[in-house]
């Protein structure tokens, strides 16, 4: 990137760009919002709060160029390895290509369309031949956070027909012993989700999940009707013991936080029907056709990713806080927390050598009303220069009149909060004075449904896509996640063996002191 | 006496027959299309229409003494709009008798809207048993405010109150509950046996001796009292469904009538969790034999019936069916066309006789109490089947003559 001219025009436009405050844009402008927003069907984005001039705009879209950025886009789509140090593709786009979907991912969908049909008419059965009324996703990171935000952010599109649905993710199955004190093994489903199908964490939670059924069934044969697998490994599946008709497929091509998309969203279209599970998957192909079609200069996934990387790489700001005006997307900063630092959270270049920048911020967000009462604090007075998302809903379902002023309100916040970020207040008293000057973009959708949901996914998909190109780093692999894996590997044999020989000291001593406090009980 | 019966119902042709035959000049403002699967009902309409006194029409003579309304339950605006017509013939001294089980406050919306007294008279027959409960009724109940209109009532309704009085006055209000009300408690006595039946299976206990053990308890009766795969029908399920509206506006929230409905549908898949069980949850290619579709005995109606909820069941794991019913009709087709699959269509066969029904058979379902079923042919029964399973799902057999004789024997509650 910093080879690159318009890395150092940007630079250049930066040191102007840098001394000029938000406010005096507008003020110089008062038409700045006709120059910097795009539109496409269902979706409207402002950022025109973002600290840029056209030229800034025209130097970034040379940046992508100048980085190859359409080329990238095409060799994503056409499922090339870019993901070269696990050697795979990261065709998340072909997991919905509604109109020409390729003929494994279509055959998946009619097994799970099959499954999904046979719970919702009552016709899954447990071992006692009651019909399944709880489903127990067992899954992590991407085989938990997705269809846990989604269902979520979905819930009052839930089908009358649908099962209650549940997500256990933590391995210390705290979440998973407080569902089993109050479930019925009779009707109870567990969803086992990992791509591997070697996880520790998932396997461990499934192991628990069996033991407590084996206690209730009549006899051990019946358990398995209990169990849906989903995973890239049909022989581990059936080593555990999924049965080969309740095994849901997905491949390596498809990265585990991108993973949504494919039968790892079991849960969703139990809860939507597969005509919502559907309407998602158009939703995010939409978004796909776009980014791959519209020029950058209107393309709104290339133009977030860029304004992202001129704030992290030009204007220097390291914090990006996601600020959705929707309890229902309570779920979405978690969600993109993995999306983003995952893929991006990295120091090493295509190339194997180090970086010589900055990559991903450090990225979290809560509901934005709630965070109102937590963190806007630093945002509005704090030393941190931080940019921020606020997504907005612009229909809401409550027709009633209190439904409405709620829903006024909810906007009135949004826009204050993102105005105030930008324009600031003077006073002479300091702790009166807010200093404005915080960049955001606004995020402004028709509604809240499968649809612009699957849209509003995708959209951040194909900006962290954007930035990898930029930061010449690949998306798709998570290697800093190894190490923590073996370790834990290696502390839980010391545990066993109850030795902390070759430990570290304080290692040593938090076990030593967790067996005292073990032994006095 | 001059009468007009308005509906299509087997109440309506019910009543209009019995008012005929004892001597009334009876128009049936309907058509005839249900009297088949009610028995005597053909005969007694066409000995009256014979005799002269019963006419079909669409046409109603306004200068009737009686105006009875016998619609469907969910016909309350034709109803009303029947009350309007009457209300142009401006006869004060006539009167209207409402059997139809309408929802609660459209007796009165009637009476207001023909101005002309109205009577609710509930009709409690069963289906299957209709003429016989309307001659030889439990209770007359007269629900009205206007005496000279019970006098008229009484009138009318002597010839089937000869043998004890059995004729009650009480008001609209009450006439309409107390039909609601009897069905749930009904529905509740049969719900509780079947929970109890659940318990038995676990202590080893058998629910029919225990019936029988309660059923002599004076305060108790031994009537509706029998565990088995859930009750079916159109107006029980809707009364059910009305009443439980009713309550829930009303200060109880405790959910009763919800869990009285709640463990009948569950009921009605009992058999096939015992076959599931019995199996280990393999099923799949199995063969299962039903004998009994409707959701009673003499009976065509299909509605809310057991059978249903099995056989979709056991199709969609894999089962192939064979089923017999002595009096399948219709209406059996077009749910097996609207509700089933082509393929599931295709693991359904129809067999006109019970044994050959059995054979190759892994297990024999009875859903329903015909009385032909009540007599087994063992011998006949172990050469066809596959596996000599019995489900039986009203308690029909000997359980120790079953399995003294090696059948594999599943009852409710036993």
């Amino acid at each position: 990137m910093i080879e690159t001219q318009a890395y150092s025009n940007l630079q250049r436009l930066s040191e102007t760009m840098q001394t000029q405050h938000l406010k005096e844009l507008f003020a110089q402008d008062p038409n700045r919002f006709d120059a910097f927003h795009l539109r496409m069907d269902g979706m409207l984005f402002d950022f025109s709060k973002q600290k840029v001039s056209t030229e800034v705009v025209d130097e970034l879209l040379n940046l992508a160029d100048e980085q190859q950025l359409e080329s990238w886009i095409k060799r994503l789509f056409d499922g090339d390895r870019i993901n070269h140090t696990e050697s795979r593709a990261a065709w998340h786009t072909a997991l919905r290509d509604v109109s020409e979907p390729r003929p494994e991912v279509a055959q998946q969908w009619r097994k799970l369309e099959s499954l999904v049909n046979q719970i919702h008419q009552k016709q899954f059965r447990g071992y006692s031949g009651k019909p399944i009324t709880d489903i127990i996703n067992i899954g992590v990171g991407g085989s938990d956070l997705g269809p846990l935000m989604v269902t979520h952010a979905l819930e009052q599109d839930r089908l009358a027909c649908a099962p209650e649905v549940h997500f256990v993710s933590t391995l210390d199955a705290r979440q998973l012993h407080t569902l089993l004190r109050h479930l019925d093994p009779a009707t109870t489903l567990f969803v086992i989700a990992s791509k591997s199908f070697t996880t520790i964490d998932t396997l461990s939670l499934a192991e628990t999940a069996k033991e407590w059924l084996l206690q209730h069934a009549p006899n051990p044969q019946v358990v398995v009707n209990h169990f849906v697998g989903i995973s890239t490994n049909p022989t581990k599946m059936t080593e555990w013991g999924i049965i080969p008709s309740q095994q849901l497929l997905f491949w390596d091509w498809v990265g585990g936080r991108f993973s949504l998309w494919s039968t790892i969203g079991f849960s969703i279209a139990v809860r939507l029907g597969m005509t919502g599970y559907n309407e998602m998957l158009a939703g995010a192909h939409a978004m796909d056709q776009h980014f791959k079609n519209t020029p950058f200069k209107q393309n709104i996934p290339v133009l977030l990713g860029l304004i992202g990387v001129w704030n992290t790489n030009f204007l220097n700001l390291s914090a990006q806080a996601i600020l959705p005006y929707d309890s229902r997307l309570k779920y979405f900063a978690s969600y993109l927390e993995q999306l983003e630092m995952e893929s991006n959270g990295k120091s090493t270049r295509r190339d194997g050598s180090p970086v010589e920048y900055r990559t991903c911020p450090i990225l979290w967000g809560e509901v934005g009303p709630n965070a109102q009462h937590a963190f806007y604090q630093l945002l509005h007075q704090g030393t941190e220069r931080v940019m921020s998302d606020f997504i907005l809903f612009s229909q809401w379902n409550s027709p009633s009149k209190r439904g409405s002023f709620h829903q006024n309100l909810n906007i009135a916040n949004c826009l204050a909060q993102s105005r105030a970020m930008m324009i600031g207040e003077s006073s002479e008293d300091r702790h009166k004075h807010y200093p404005g000057d915080q960049v955001s973009n606004t995020l402004l959708l028709k509604q809240l449904d499968a649809h612009h949901l699957g849209m509003l996914i995708a959209l951040y998909e194909h900006k962290v896509f954007v930035q990898s190109v930029i930061w010449d780093i690949n998306a798709f692999d998570q290697w800093g996640v190894e190490l923590g894996k073996k370790l834990a590997l290696n502390i839980l044999g010391h545990i066993e063996e109850k030795s902390v020989e070759g430990l570290d000291s304080s290692t040593a001593n938090l076990l030593k002191t967790i067996w005292k406090q073990h032994h006095e009980n | 006496m001059k009468i007009n019966v308005f509906g299509d119902s087997i109440s309506a042709l019910v009543c209009a027959g019995c008012l005929a035959e004892t001597g009334n000049q009876v128009t049936l403002v309907g058509h005839r299309d249900n009297e088949r699967s009610e028995p005597g009902l053909a005969k007694l309409l066409d000995t009256q229409i014979d005799a002269g006194r019963l006419h079909v029409s669409n046409a109603f003579d306004i200068e009737a003494e009686y105006q009875i309304i016998a619609l469907n339950p969910d016909q309350c605006l034709e109803g009303k709009q029947i009350a309007l017509a009457l209300a142009e013939g401006n006869h004060p001294e006539r009167c209207i008798i409402i059997r139809a089980n309408f929802t609660m406050g459209t007796s009165q919306r009637i009476a207001e809207l023909a101005k002309i007294p109205c009577i609710v008279n509930p009709d409690f027959a069963s289906e299957g048993r209709a003429i016989q409960d309307f001659k030889r009724p439990d209770r007359i109940i007269i629900g009205c405010r206007n005496p000279l209109a019970q006098q008229q009532f009484k009138r009318l309704f002597a010839p089937f109150n000869r043998n004890r009085n059995v004729m009650i006055d009480m008001s609209p209000e009450s006439a309409e509950l107390t039909k609601y009300a009897t069905n749930a408690m009904l529905a509740t006595r049969i719900s509780l046996m079947n929970e109890l039946a659940l318990a038995s299976e676990s202590l080893g206990a058998d629910i029919e001796e225990v019936r029988q053990g309660i059923g002599l308890d004076k305060r108790i009766g031994p009537s509706y009292l029998y565990a088995g795969i859930g009750f079916g029908g159109t107006h029980f399920a809707k009364d059910l469904c009305r009443i439980h509206k009713i309550i829930n506006p009303s200060d109880s929230k405790e959910g009763l009538l919800e869990a009285v409905i709640r463990i009948n549908e569950q009921q009605k898949e009992a058999l096939f969790r015992k076959f599931w069980q019995h199996f280990n949850c393999h099923i799949e290619n199995k063969v299962v034999t039903l004998w009994g579709i409707s959701y009673k005995p003499n009976s065509t109606s299909i509605e809310g019936a057991p059978s249903l909820e099995l056989i979709k069941a056991f199709l969609n794991q894999g089962v192939t069916l064979q089923i017999f019913d002595p009096m399948l009709e219709v209406n059996f087709m077009i749910w097996l066309r609207e509700n089933l699959s082509l393929e599931q269509q295709k693991r359904v066969e129809i067999i006109s006789d019970m044994y050959e029904a059995t054979e190759n058979s892994d297990a024999l379902c009875v859903v329903t109490e015909w009385q032909a079923f009540l007599s087994l042919d063992l011998e006949q029964l172990k050469a066809n089947m596959n596996t000599p399973i019995i489900l039986d799902g009203r308690n029909l057999y000997d359980k120790a003559w079953l399995t003294d004789n090696q059948f594999i024997y599943y009852g409710i509650g036993r």
